[in-house]
This record gives structure tokens, sequence and C-alpha cells, in this order.
């Protein structure tokens, strides 16, 4: 159902990166990290906190710089950030001084841009379900609507990459597993190419093609686990799947062979 | 005192939001708590003038019998009478009457006010370029902090020898009583700003100036606030301190000259004006800072 090309869209060759702090000295954070994603995949990176996954984000997103290796993303060396990609952060990271309508447009008024696209910010908050919230003000909103506006925003140049660093991460478990579902059909309407960071072994496994898991710090690649699990999956249809437990404890056997191992 | 009343309504909204877990993404239930806290907020207003109004009415009590039963001289405490007897006199006059509050009145707030905007604008701007340079703040850091120890009152007759007993020299240490507050809340203000929504901006290739416009100043906008309404007092305070080292009219002059004539109503009538018209500039500060800082009454976000 996917159509992919054989190029990869995001490709990461011998990543590495070392934080040099006046406190703790070096911090080694990721060591020769290799990772192809195609045009159209959907990849989640599973890993023991602090093990390098947000530092390999920030990078692809010209945040940070890698000090070995080299990132391209469509083919172009990353070497700042482009403003191509979108990027979900964390917290939903609206600005609480902007209505939710003008948050969603930041993207389309800065650096360079100055593009009306109303309409499309429109349809945007519509697909969200947030029509009838662009007038209001992010703290109008729950946790959940923030997200989604957050995502919006991600979504706002219609960028062909996204980049989501453990997005539902503060939300509760219902509202987390609604907000998947949307955005497995966000996903599948636009075809994005998509690498999103959890915490959550079900919402990787739900959501991904490939999931990929990282070793405790300096973080490296322990396992790239495609997910053959046929599309649109539902929650209550998942877990029955004859691969689902398979994947669920070959994931989990390998996050409790590092330390500080997250439990979902 | 407003902002307990800002933090008890914030609450609420704010443990809502928390446990929204309706399944119809539509329903608003965040946004319905925001009338009951506007409620909530006007009548602790009220509660808080019923409040200062009867400690008015104690001190005006304690006033009058201090006089009275007391014996205290009028040279010390004069009747609440001759003070409104003096302020009778100063107010009922034709504006343009030189016996009359309104024009020195006119004379030390348009000083004030000049050196208030002058102040602050400089604050702001100087501010600004220390926060996001940090070759800029390493220059200007330690002289500000060194003119900030000193006592500035201390530099007034330094600045009437530069600018004369004009309005320039009024205008001048009004300006440099406000420039400090507001330069160091704005600074601290600018470098507040959440490394996350600096990030944002950057993943966006936004300029610099668009994340100082759009992040970074409404970022510093309560901080800036903060230090406005500080300034719109020491503006103020430094106009009559200058006026107080000489000039040719001002309210400063009016409490000199009714010092020199001893009449201690005619001071206290002066202050009264000076303490009433400290309230009326607090509050518009105040006022503007609700209309323009709007995000910041229910918590963050
Ligand atoms: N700016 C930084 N300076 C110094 N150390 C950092 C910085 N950012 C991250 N680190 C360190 O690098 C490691 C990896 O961090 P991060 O990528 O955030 O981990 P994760 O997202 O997997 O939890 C952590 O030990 C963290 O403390
Ligand atoms: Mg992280």
């Amino acid at each position: 159902m996917n159509t992919r090309s054989t190029r990869p869209l995001i490709d990461i060759e011998n990543a590495s990166k070392t934080y040099v702090t006046a406190s703790s000295g070096q911090v080694h954070a990721l060591e020769r990290v290799n990772l192809a994603i195609l045009e159209g995949e959907f990849v989640c990176v599973v890993g023991p906190s602090g093990c390098g996954k947000s530092t390999l984000l920030r990078m692809l997103a010209g945040l940070d710089e890698c000090d070995g290796g080299r990132l391209t993303l469509a083919g172009r060396e990353v070497e700042g950030p482009s403003g191509e990609v979108g990027v979900v952060f964390q917290a939903a990271n609206l600005l609480p001084w902007l209505t939710v309508r003008e948050n969603v447009r930041l993207p389309l008024r800065v650096g360079g841009r100055h593009e009306p696209a109303d309409t499309r910010i429109d349809d945007l908050l519509a697909m969200a379900g947030l029509g009838d919230f662009g007038g209001r003000y992010p703290y109008e909103l729950s946790g959940g609507m923030q997200q989604r506006a957050g995502i919006c925003r991600a979504l706002a140049r219609n960028p062909q990459i996204l980049l989501m660093d453990e997005p539902f991460g503060a939300l509760d478990a219902l509202t987390r597993e609604r907000m998947n579902i949307e955005l497995q059909r966000i996903w599948q309407s636009n075809r994005k190419t998509i690498m999103l960071i959890t915490h959550s072994i079900s919402e990787a496994i739900f959501l991904a093609d490939r999931v990929v898991v990282m070793s405790a710090r300096p973080g490296r690649i322990l396992a790239d686990l495609p997910v053959p699990i046929p599309r649109p999956r539902s929650f209550d249809t998942i877990v029955s799947h004859e691969r689902y437990a398979g994947l669920a404890s070959a994931i989990r056997g390998l996050l409790n062979a590092q330390e500080g191992a997250p439990n979902d | 005192m407003t902002n307990t009343g800002t933090q008890v309504g914030a609450d609420p909204a704010t443990l809502l939001d928390q446990t929204e877990m309706s399944l119809d993404p539509e329903a608003p239930e965040a946004a319905d708590a925001a009338p009951s806290t506007r409620r909530r907020r006007n009548r602790y207003t009220v509660d808080g003038s019923v409040i200062a109004g009867f400690g008015l009415i104690v001190l005006i009590a304690g006033w009058i019998s201090a006089v009275r039963f007391m014996h205290v001289p009028a040279y010390i405490l004069p009747a609440p009478e001759a003070v409104l007897r003096a302020l009778w006199a100063g107010l009922a006059v034709n504006p343009a009457s030189p016996q009359g509050y309104y024009l020195p009145l006119w004379s030390t707030l348009s000083n004030a006010a000049a050196g208030f905007a002058i102040g602050t604008g400089m604050g702001l701007l100087l501010g600004s370029l220390m926060a996001e340079s940090r070759m800029v703040e390493k220059l200007l850091m330690p002289y500000a902090f060194a003119l900030q120890s000193l006592p500035k009152v201390a530099i007034a007759p330094l600045i009437v020898i530069w600018f004369g007993f004009g309005d320039g020299s009024k205008v001048a240490i009004a300006a440099l009583l406000a420039f400090f507050p507001v330069l160091i809340n704005s600074f601290t203000g600018l470098r507040s700003t959440e490394p996350e929504r600096i990030d944002l901006m950057r993943s966006l290739s936004a300029t610099r100036f668009e994340t100082y416009r759009i992040v970074k100043l409404p970022n510093a906008a309560p901080f800036i606030f903060a230090g406005l309404d500080m300034a719109v007092v020491y503006a103020l305070l430094g106009a009559i301190v200058a006026e107080f080292l000489g000039a040719q009219q001002g309210m400063g002059v009016v409490i000199t000259q009714a010092q020199a004539v001893s009449d201690v109503a005619g001071v206290f009538a002066a202050l009264v004006i000076l303490g009433a018209l400290g309230i009326v500039l607090h509050t518009s500060i105040r006022r503007l800072e609700h209309r323009v800082v709007h995000w910041g009454r229910r918590g963050k976000q």
C-alpha cells in the first residue's frame, strides 16, 4: 500500500556526538550510528533515557552539530536548520501569546516567508479536529489539543520529513492512543517520512514500519525490527496480531538488557 | 495582591486541562472555565478595595484623634481640615493660575514623562543588546552594576551642573532613575526565554530579529512591565528631586515653598497630590500590562 522508492530520504552515516560540559566533562552521547530511512517510511526510535535519541533528532533538524559522520536529508548534507523539515517537540511548545491559528501559521511568516495561505492553515486545523479552536489561545486547549496544534504547525510548510521527539509523552494513556490513531491517519493521507522517538513500546509498534532500538549511552543501534502488521492498525486488533507479542517482547528484552530500561 | 487572585483563578483551569479525557475532541471543557475565572478575580478585587478603604478610615481616625486628643502640634501634624483646605485652595482655582496645583503638576509630570520615555526606551534598547550579544553584555554589565549600586540621587547635583536649572536636568534625572529597572528586567526577561522556543524558531530558520520580536520580547513582557512599574515611580521621584535642587516651577517647588514658610498643611497637601498621582501612574501601568500580557493570567501553557 505504500509506494516507496529505494533512495533513503534520511541517511545517517557513522554519526557520533560528544558533549563537552564544564560540570560533567565529556558526555559521549552517540557512537557511530547508521540509519537509513526511505521516503514515506515511518520509523520509531526507542531506547533508554539519556541514550542520545533527542541528540540524533536535533542533529537531523540541524539544531546540534554532529562531530563525526555524515547526515543527509533528501540527498543534501545537513549544515544547519534548513527550514525544510517539520519538528514536533516534546511539550507542544506553542507560543502562549499567539492564538492557535497564529501558532500554526508561524512557519509561513518567518524565515523569509510571507505566505498568506490561510485556507491551508484552516484545512490543517480542520484535519486535526481544531477547526473551531483557531481563535483560541493555547491555555484554553487541553494537552492533547495543544499537541495536535503542534503537529499542524510542523506540517504548515508541507515538509517531506517530520521529526518527532516523544510528542505524546506528556499525555495520559487514552489521549495518547487517540493521538496515535490520528497520527497514523495523517501519515497515511499525507505520505510524510517520519522519524518518531518514543518511550512506549506499544506506541512504537502501533505506528512504525520499523522500530529502531538504541543502546544505553553512548547510543548505538542495537536492532532494526520491521513491523509486518497491515494498516490501518487499531489498538483493539493490533495486540492480538500474531507478530505483536513477539515484537514487543523482543524490544522489551533488548531494552531490559540496558541500564535504566523503560517499561510500557 | 491581584496576583494572588490570578493564581487562585489559574488552578481549576489547569486541572481541567490535565484531566481532559473526553472522547469528543471538540469538547471545550477547558474553555468553559474562563468566565468563572473572570468572576472570581473581580470578586477578589472588590474585597481588596473594601479592605483598603477600611484602612484609610482607620488612618484618618487615628490622625484626627492624634491632633484632637493627643494635641500633636500643627507644625508637626496639621489637622485633616487644614490639609483639606490647602488642597481645596490648590485645586479650586483657574487651571492657568500660578497659585493652583495645575501648572506645577503639569511641569513635573511632563518632565517625568519625558524622562520615563527616554530612560525606559534606553533601558529596553540596551537591555536587548546585552541579552542578544555576550560581547555587549560583558562590555556593559560591570558598568550597569556599578551605576546601579551607586545611590543615583547623589548624581543629581552633577546633572544639574551639566544640564542647568531648566527642564533638561529634570528630564535627565528622571531618565537616569527610570533606566535601570527596565535595563535589568528586560535583560533578565529576554534571557529567560525557554531554549525549546528558540529551537523552534531555529528549526524554522527564522531570523534573529524574528526570534526577538515573536518569541523573546513577548516572553520578557511581564518582566519589562515590572520594570516599567518601578520606572514610572522612579521617574516621578527623579523629577521632584531635581526640582528640590532648584527650579522655577513644579510640585517640588510647591513643597519647598510651603516648607520655607512652615506651611506644613501645604506640604501635606502637595504630598497627597503626589501620592494620588503615583497611584494613578502605577494603576495605568498595571492596566496596560493586563491588556498586553493577556496570556499570562491563567498560568503557563
Ligand atoms: N547540550 C548538552 N550539553 C551536554 N550534554 C548534553 C546536552 N544535550 C544532551 N546531553 C547529554 O547527552 C546524553 C543524551 O541526551 P539526549 O539525546 O537528550 O537523550 P535521550 O533523548 O535519549 O533521553 C544525555 O546524557 C544528556 O545528558
Ligand atoms: Mg529526549
